[in-house]
C-alpha cells in the first residue's frame, strides 16, 4: 500500500479564496503532507491562501476551466514523477479522511484510478437537483462506457503511475470528468469505485454547477465523442 | 442550355475546395469526417450552380414544396448549419490552443521555482 509521503493530494481551485486554506490544512492534518493547488486563474487571493496553509501552487495565467487545471496538475505529476495522485474539489465538500479509503480500495484492487463516488452510500443533504443532475450525467456517460459507474461526476478520485502517464485530456470544462473515464477504458487502465461523502455547505451550494453549465458540459462532452478528429482526442 | 458566368465559376471554385480537402486529408491536416463533410458540401454547392432550376424543381417536388424560392431558402439553411459545423470546429480549436498556452507557461513557471528552491 501507498504511504502517505508518497502520495500528492492536488485540488484544482477558482476563486475558492474563502474556503482554501482550511482545505489545505484538512488534507495536511489527514496525514498528507504533500498537497498542490492548481490556481486556475483565480481573480481572488486562492493562491496566496493556498501558499499561506502550506501548498505548492501552480498558476494558471487566465481561467480554463476544471478539465484544464486537472489536465495541468497531471501533466506536472507526470513531469515531477509522481507514482500516486489523489485529486479532490477545493470547496469544502470533500472530506480528506477519505484519501485513506481510496488508497485502501486501490491496494485490493491494484486498480489504476479509484474514483471516490458519492452515491454508494450516500450522505445526507445531497440536493434533489444535484441528484438528478448526476443522475443525467451517468446515464450519458455510462452510455459510452463497457462498464457502469455510480459516479461518473465525482471530483475526488485517485490515479495511479500508470493512469498518470496515460491519461491526456483534452476538454477544459466539467466535460473533463466523463472524458477521463472513456479514456481510460480506451487505455486499457482499471477503475474501482469508493464510497466518499460530502458535505453541502451554504458556501459551496451558492457557487455550484447550474443547470445552463449542465447542458454546455454534455455537448461538449457528445461532440468530443462524436466528432473530434483522432489526432485531436 | 445557356451557361451563365457564375454556372463556370462556381463549379470550378467548388472543385479548387475539394481537391484542397483531399490534400489536407492526405497529408493528415484533416479527419476523414471534415474531408467528407466537406467534399459533399462543395460538391453539391457546384452541382446545384449547374443545374438551378432542374435541382430547386426537384428538391421542392421531393419535399412538397410548392414553390423553388422555398427549397432555395431550404438549401441556405443547410448551407448556415455547415457553418455552424465550421465554427464550432475552429472555436475548439482554439480554446484548446489557448489552455495549452497558458499550460505551457504555468509549467515553465513552476520549472522555474522548482530550481530555485
Ligand atoms: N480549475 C477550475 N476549477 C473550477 C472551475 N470552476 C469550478 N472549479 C472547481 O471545481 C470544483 C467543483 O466545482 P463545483 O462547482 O463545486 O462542482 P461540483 O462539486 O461538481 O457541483 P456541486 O454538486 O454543485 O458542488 C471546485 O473545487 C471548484 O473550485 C474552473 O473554472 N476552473
Ligand atoms: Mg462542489
Amino acid at each position: 500500500m501507498m504511504r502517505p509521503e508518497q502520495i500528492w493530494i492536488v485540488i484544482p481551485a477558482y476563486n475558492e479564496g474563502p474556503v482554501i486554506g482550511q482545505v489545505v490544512s484538512k488534507v495536511a492534518g489527514s496525514g498528507f503532507p504533500n498537497v498542490l493547488v492548481i490556481d486556475d486563474g483565480s481573480k481572488d487571493d486562492t493562491a496566496r491562501q493556498a501558499r499561506l496553509a502550506g501548498a505548492r501552487v501552480l498558476s494558471h495565467p487566465i481561467n480554463r476551466g476544471a478539465g484544464a487545471a486537472a489536465q495541468t496538475g497531471l501533466a506536472y505529476a507526470r513531469r515531477q514523477g509522481w507514482n500516486c495522485v489523489v485529486q479532490i474539489d477545493a470547496d469544502g465538500q470533500h472530506h480528506p479522511e477519505d484519501i485513506h479509503r481510496l488508497v485502501e480500495v486501490q491496494a485490493q484492487t491494484e486498480a489504476d484510478i479509484v474514483l471516490g463516488s458519492r452515491f454508494l452510500d450516500p450522505s445526507p443533504g445531497i440536493p434533489p437537483t444535484r441528484i438528478l443532475y448526476n443522475r443525467i450525467s451517468n446515464v450519458l456517460t455510462n452510455t459510452f462506457c463497457q462498464r457502469n459507474y455510480s459516479d461518473t461526476q465525482t471530483g475526488f478520485r485517485l490515479l495511479s503511475a500508470r493512469a498518470i502517464r496515460n491519461l491526456r485530456l483534452r476538454l477544459d470544462g466539467f466535460g473533463y470528468c466523463s472524458e477521463m473515464i472513456v479514456q481510460a477504458e480506451e487505455k486499457g487502465l482499471r477503475i474501482a469505485e469508493a464510497p466518499i461523502q460530502v458535505t453541502y455547505t451554504d458556501y459551496s451550494l451558492n457557487k455550484g454547477q447550474d443547470l445552463v453549465m449542465g447542458v454546455t458540459t454534455a455537448v461538449d462532452l457528445l461532440w468530443k465523442l462524436l466528432f473530434y478528429p483522432s489526432k485531436m482526442k | 442550355m445557356k451557361l451563365e458566368v457564375y454556372q463556370i465559376i462556381v463549379p470550378l471554385a467548388s472543385l479548387g475546395f475539394v481537391f484542397n480537402l483531399v490534400r489536407r486529408f492526405l497529408k493528415s491536416k484533416a479527419s476523414w469526417q471534415e474531408a467528407a463533410l466537406g467534399a459533399a458540401f462543395w460538391l453539391s454547392v457546384g452541382i446545384f450552380a449547374l443545374f438551378p432550376d432542374a435541382i430547386s424543381k426537384a428538391i421542392a417536388d421531393f419535399f412538397g414544396i410548392k414553390s423553388n424560392i422555398n427549397a432555395i431558402i431550404f438549401f441556405c439553411l443547410g448551407l448556415i448549419f455547415f457553418f455552424q459545423y465550421k465554427l464550432f470546429f475552429m472555436l475548439k480549436k482554439n480554446q484548446m490552443a489557448i489552455t495549452e498556452l497558458a499550460r505551457k507557461i504555468t509549467l515553465q513557471q513552476a520549472e522555474k521555482e522548482d530550481l530555485q528552491s
